[in-house]
């Protein structure tokens, strides 16, 4: 028995393009991605998905970690501050540090040569 | 790598990302919303941190990815190259969720293919035959039969 439900919205550009089964919009994920450097001239079709899914990962973890912040702070709405307090409680999110700082920090280039 | 530092430094010096640079802001805070409990509120500016801090996440990975790809000289970053990158910078919590969410990506793939194939194979089985008597000009005086199929 033929299924169109089923089938139609990924037809339609559920995975081909549009958002559909994933959070993130693909296009816009593979226009970063070239964006990252020289160097990246060809992504292979399931780039994208696999960080559709890698980045919803990511902002769940960083989103709890800065929602706890709040909690200890006993407030409802999660802040900026909250995500930066994250970002610098976490060994993990380092190479966020500049971005969450209010005002840029002194690179230290040595330790990346 | 260093290179990517300071290209990124630059850009924070100048300020705001370019929209087309971030992921839509809409998209980034439903995901947020899910993952904090329902009356919690989440400001605009948290939003806005979070669609940077994906972008840096974004161009991290991919560079790592792409140095692989370079010393194996390959010219097309790959999913399993992005798998690999994740568990190299740290993130290898999200292997094992990712090859399985990659997994089920190929296999609708290979479903949807099947699919096709199918459909077609069914249109040549089982074709429609009907016949009209009457008058055809309008659709109140058509009268058609469908006669079953063999």
């Amino acid at each position: 028995m033929r299924q169109a439900g089923t089938y139609s919205g990924i037809l339609s550009g559920g995975i081909s393009g549009k958002t559909g089964p994933h959070l993130l919009p693909l296009a816009r994920i593979k226009k970063i991605m070239k964006k990252s450097g020289e160097a990246v001239k060809m992504i292979s079709g399931e780039s994208p998905i696999v960080f559709s899914k890698a980045c919803e990962l990511f902002i769940k973890e960083l989103t709890q970690r800065s929602w706890m912040v709040t909690m200890q702070s006993k407030r409802r709405t999660l802040n900026k501050e909250d995500v930066a307090s994250a970002v610098m409680a976490t060994d993990l999110f380092d190479f966020l540090v500049n971005l969450v700082s209010e005002s840029p920090l002194e690179m230290d280039t040595s330790k990346y040569s | 790598m260093s290179e990517n530092i300071i290209g990124a430094l630059n850009d924070h010096d100048v300020g705001i990302k370019e929209q087309d640079q971030l992921l839509p802001i809409a998209n980034v805070g439903r995901i947020m919303k899910q993952t904090v409990p329902q009356r919690a509120k989440i400001s605009k500016e948290a939003k806005e941190t979070m669609q940077e801090c994906v972008s840096e996440f974004i161009g991290f990975v991919t560079s790592e990815a792409s140095q692989k790809c370079r010393k194996e000289r390959r010219k097309t970053v790959n999913g399993d190259d992005i798998c690999w990158a994740l568990t190299a910078i740290g993130f290898d919590d999200y292997e094992v969720p990712l090859k399985l969410y990659l997994r089920k990506f190929r296999e609708l793939e290979g479903e949807k293919a099947a699919a096709n194939q199918t459909k077609d194979k069914e249109d040549e089985r089982y074709p429609l035959k009907f016949s009209f008597t009457g008058s055809t000009s309008s659709s109140k005086g058509a009268n058609f039969k469908i006669k079953p199929f063999d």
